[in-house]
């Protein structure tokens, strides 16, 4: 019953997004009035609802003659975890994804923009609405019947049932990749609507600060998960689906700095369309089944369709962006360094990374065909090429606010103390410890930013009133966010450490001066779902306390999923982790780890992410009163011209 | 004024040596990390995804760290050991394998896209590069139709919203989900680690490995071999039940019986005279044949299977 109504929501929704997409071309061609296109996007809306309730109520139901109940559902389930099991698997999580689509068009749908240039840009919306409901429909309906119904399903994978995280990272991401698509509609409806300035930039930047705002968070909400529950005590292991959440954050990132300075037409359109399409193309990559990933929770037919997705948006894109007119000649020569170069070389890095990053994820798919051998690439290869690019990036993040003043021999001026922090930070920890050089210079590169944030902020926070200019702001605080996860990871991956070892009852396990004694083990549960905790002390800096990592046994999927426990503190956590127990319960082996400066990765994400929120509230505010933003200065007209960016 | 610059020039050249100092001295120490960890880092778990045998919980992970652990210990250094488990298991147990032909495209695709995004932020900056276009001003709004391109386009664009769809329905109706690429045959690696630990003497380890191998493939043939690995691990009644289960399913099981022939001649003595001489009945050919024969006939100890 469930079911049928199911697929008939989706069915619906695909009739919608279909004449939802015919009505905005009318609109767009003949200036047909605006308010059936808008009822038909909040028809989508409402039919990617439907379906999305339709399928929590038969979660909720255990009604196991619904396919994604039956293969992703269970009685036992806690039900938390029901709810959240709609997006455990790729059925369920396409509905989200409508939803989170279907949201963005009716928001889009409802705001004024000049006219034709809305149309164009709800038709390109309205059309990737349109291709995920037919998939959704036809190719991966989570709504088929099963026959015979079992009477018990195995639950959500066991290491999505472990972490609240589960309600709030995949909903947050999908925020940010969908909301992408904005940036990338009126990138496209620019050229058709005739308008190839720069004016939807400014309409689509604080669409794309929201989406990278969540982008963002649902990064660093994935990396403090793994973290938290995977018990490997690490945060980004370089795997596929990683990347693919890393790709568009960094050409989102690149257009969201050349947005701040005027005239970058050119880049604005390809980083705009590059974001979207890399969300397309991670898409493919973790849904498809092409990568192998420890997010293997996805298989399906999907990925010849997504590829020829990909590619038709790609075309699509390329021809529209193309086809730009000229942009008018530049009237002086801009100074070699400017704001304005800065920003570029800062996107110039930032592509260079993405296209590393793809590489290295998508190599192993070349590969095969190519060679008929596998081939992987591990972090080594990141650690050799993204890692050096983005201390770079940093060192010019630093440089740049400097360059706000318009005496060059002031902007040196005031760079002299960053500059001497970051070489004193160099020195004084490289002369205490030997951390390697990539997170020596790091470290030296986070106390050249930070420093020069501070020298920035400082006025700012003295004078009193409200401040003039939010948005900027904002920007100081996401690069002082970004700063403080740069000195997290060189800190946690240089002087991490950790041994592991198999104790009996009453020995003891040492990293540095923390140790575990492992006190006893004990068992609890059935058959079913069995849990095993270790109890040890924890003794560190003096003090003593019980904690019990655990290590929990799912029958019906076997496997077996460890929950460590994490002593977290300001400068490092301690890490431990139960890998095994013999059988008689009288050992254990145990992991200790001692991670220093973690705590600043999850620190820095939180603000950085903050921060994009406050830049789209502030930006947003500055449209509605235009006339606040008359009395800024405009950053010096540079050169514009036709090259193509990558 | 400028002895202010210079004093505060002085001050940043003292500070930059001193980094520089720093970093030398962070450079120059490659034995800073765990060296067992150093090499597994680079060695890639084959029976996990995308985990490198040093971040991998896995059995076979461990085993495979307590080799290199032992291989450092014998003196060998890095490139040695993995050129050890290349000419073993394949260049795929590498996470980083050296580039060559298509992992060229590692470095390739970066410098190019460094390469063109300079080129284009070069030309974005500098001056009279916009003029090159400026003939081409007069269309510069390409695409405003009038009405009857407004009526093609039309016609064009929702001919391509119903291709789109039907398409998609059309596709998906003869596909199947793809068959997962399978990379190193992890059950493989298991039993080629097994071996090489049972070369080692390192029986206990090689029976653990070969439980491993079990899990994902019952099959008597390795069963077997670990009854073996059990048997000279000291491990009699390990090996015992191993060879039952095995003689269980196929009772005149040569091996089976010959393992649990030795494995019975220190608890139950006159079974075990039974079974080998039901082994000798099933397999006179068999290579440890004339040993057991030998064992039955003067009661000494064997030399082993």
């Amino acid at each position: 019953m469930l079911g049928d109504l199911g697929t008939a929501g989706l069915a619906v929704g695909l009739a919608c997004a279909t004449l939802t997409t015919l009505l905005w071309l009318r609109v767009a061609l003949f200036g047909a009035a605006v308010r059936t296109a808008r009822h038909g996007t909040a028809a989508t809306l409402a039919a990617a609802a439907l379906a999305c309730a339709l399928l929590e109520t038969a979660l909720l139901r255990h009604d196991f003659s619904v396919r994604f109940v039956a293969e992703n559902g269970g009685r036992d389930v806690p039900l938390y975890y029901t709810l959240t099991s709609l997006w455990s698997a790729l059925d369920g999580s396409l509905l989200l994804w409508l939803l989170v689509l279907g949201g963005y068009a009716a928001l889009l749908a409802r705001r004024a923009y000049p006219p034709r240039l809305h149309a164009y840009a709800m038709v390109v919306l309205s059309v990737v609405t349109m291709f995920f409901f037919a998939l959704s429909t036809f190719a991966a309906n989570p709504f088929r019947a099963v026959s015979p119904v079992p009477a018990d399903g195995p639950g959500p994978n066991p290491l999505l049932q472990q972490h609240p995280a589960m309600g709030v990272h995949p909903p947050l991401l999908y925020a940010g990749y969908l909301g992408l698509v904005v940036p990338f509609a009126f990138a496209l409806a620019a050229p058709l609507a005739g308008r190839d300035g720069p004016g939807w930039v400014r309409m689509a930047r604080p669409w794309a600060l929201v989406a990278w705002a969540a982008l963002t968070g649902g990064i660093g909400m994935g990396a403090w998960w793994s973290y938290a529950v995977l018990g490997w005590g690490g945060y980004w292991a370089w795997d596929p689906v990683e990347n693919a959440s890393l790709l568009p954050w960094l050409t989102a990132t690149a257009f969201l700095h050349t947005t701040l300075v005027r005239g970058r037409v050119a880049w604005h359109g390809a980083l705009a369309c590059a974001s979207f399409l890399l969300v397309l193309l991670g898409t493919f990559l973790t849904r498809s089944g092409a990568v192998a990933s420890v997010h293997a929770f996805t298989d399906s037919p999907l990925g010849p369709m997504l590829l020829g997705f990909v590619l038709l948006a790609v075309v699509v894109s390329a021809v529209l962006t193309g086809r730009r007119a000229p942009e008018p000649a530049p009237t002086e020569r801009p100074r070699a360094l400017s704001r304005a170069t800065l920003v570029l070389v800062h996107a110039v890095l930032l592509v260079t990374i993405a296209a590393v990053v793809l590489i290295g994820t998508i190599l192993p798919l070349l590969t095969t065909p190519l060679t008929g051998s596998g081939s992987s690439v591990g972090p080594a290869y990141y650690q050799r090429t993204a890692v050096p690019l983005a201390v770079v990036v940093l060192l010019v993040m630093g440089v740049t606010p400097a360059l706000r003043v318009r005496d060059r021999s002031a902007a040196l001026w005031r760079l002299v103390v960053p500059a001497g922090a970051g070489l004193g930070t160099v020195a004084l920890v490289g002369l205490l410890s030997r951390p390697g050089p990539a997170a020596l210079t790091a470290f030296g590169a986070a106390g050249f930013v930070l420093t020069g944030l501070a020298g920035d902020l400082a006025p700012r926070l003295r004078r009193p009133g409200p401040h003039r200019r939010p948005a900027r702001l904002a920007g100081l605080v996401a690069h002082a966010g970004l700063a403080l996860v740069a000195a997290g990871v060189a800190g946690s991956s240089a002087y991490g450490r950790d041994t592991e070892r198999t104790l009996r009852v009453g020995e003891t396990l040492r990293v540095s001066d923390v140790a575990v004694r492992l006190v006893g083990v004990d068992r609890t549960g059935g058959d079913g779902n069995m849990a095993v905790r270790a109890r040890l002390v924890l003794t560190a800096s003096g003090h003593e306390r019980t904690i019990r990592p655990a290590l929990r046994y799912q029958a019906a999927r076997d496997t077996a999923v460890t929950v460590p426990a994490i002593g977290a503190g300001p400068l490092r956590d301690t890490y431990v982790t139960l890998l095994a127990v013999a059988e008689d319960s009288g050992t254990a082996t145990v992991r200790l780890a001692v991670n220093p400066l973690v705590g600043l990765i999850w620190v820095g994400g939180a603000l950085t992410a903050v921060s994009g929120l406050l830049a789209a509230a502030a930006t947003a505010r500055s449209r509605t009163r235009p006339a606040a933003r008359a009395d800024r200065p405009r950053p010096a007209p540079v050169a514009v011209g036709p090259g193509a960016p990558t | 004024m400028r002895w202010r610059r210079a004093l505060v020039a002085l001050v940043l050249v003292m500070l930059a040596a001193a980094a520089g100092a720093a970093l030398a001295r962070s450079a120059g120490d490659p034995d800073r990390q765990d060296p067992v960890r150093a090499v597994s880092a680079g060695l890639r778990c084959p029976a996990c995804q995308g985990e490198s045998v040093a971040d991998s919980r896995s059995p076979i992970a461990a085993a495979m760290r307590q080799v290199v652990a032992d291989q450092l210990a014998q003196g060998r250094d890095r490139t040695e050991i993995r050129r050890w488990f290349v000419q073993r298991y394949g260049a795929d147990v590498l996470t980083d394998p050296p580039a060559r032909g298509v992992r060229l495209l590692l470095w390739g695709v970066p410098a190019l896209a460094l390469l063109a995004g300079g080129y284009a932020a070069v030309r974005t900056l500098r001056p009279g590069a916009g003029r090159t276009g400026a003939a081409r001003t007069g269309s510069a709004v390409p695409w405003a139709p009038d009405a009857r391109g407004a009526r093609r386009a039309w016609r064009v664009a929702s001919a391509g919203v119903v291709a789109l769809v039907a398409s998609v329905a059309i596709v998906a109706d003869r596909l199947d989900p793809p068959a997962r690429p399978a990379p190193a045959d992890p059950v493989a690696v298991a039993l080629q680690l097994a071996h090489d630990l049972e070369t080692q003497n390192r029986y206990d380890a090689a029976a653990q490995m070969y439980q491993e191998a079990l899990r994902d493939r019952p099959d008597d043939d390795v069963r077997l071999r670990l009854a073996f690995a059990q048997l000279r691990a000291g491990d009699g009644a390990a090996a015992q039940r191993t060879a039952r289960d095995v003689l269980a399913r196929e009772p005149a099981s040569p091996d089976g019986l010959l393992v649990l022939g030795l494995a019975q001649r220190n608890s139950r003595p006159v079974e075990a005279v039974d079974t080998l001489r039901r082994f000798l009945a099933v397999a006179p050919e068999h290579p440890a044949a004339a040993e057991i024969r030998r064992l039955l006939a003067t009661g000494r100890e064997p030399v082993g299977p």
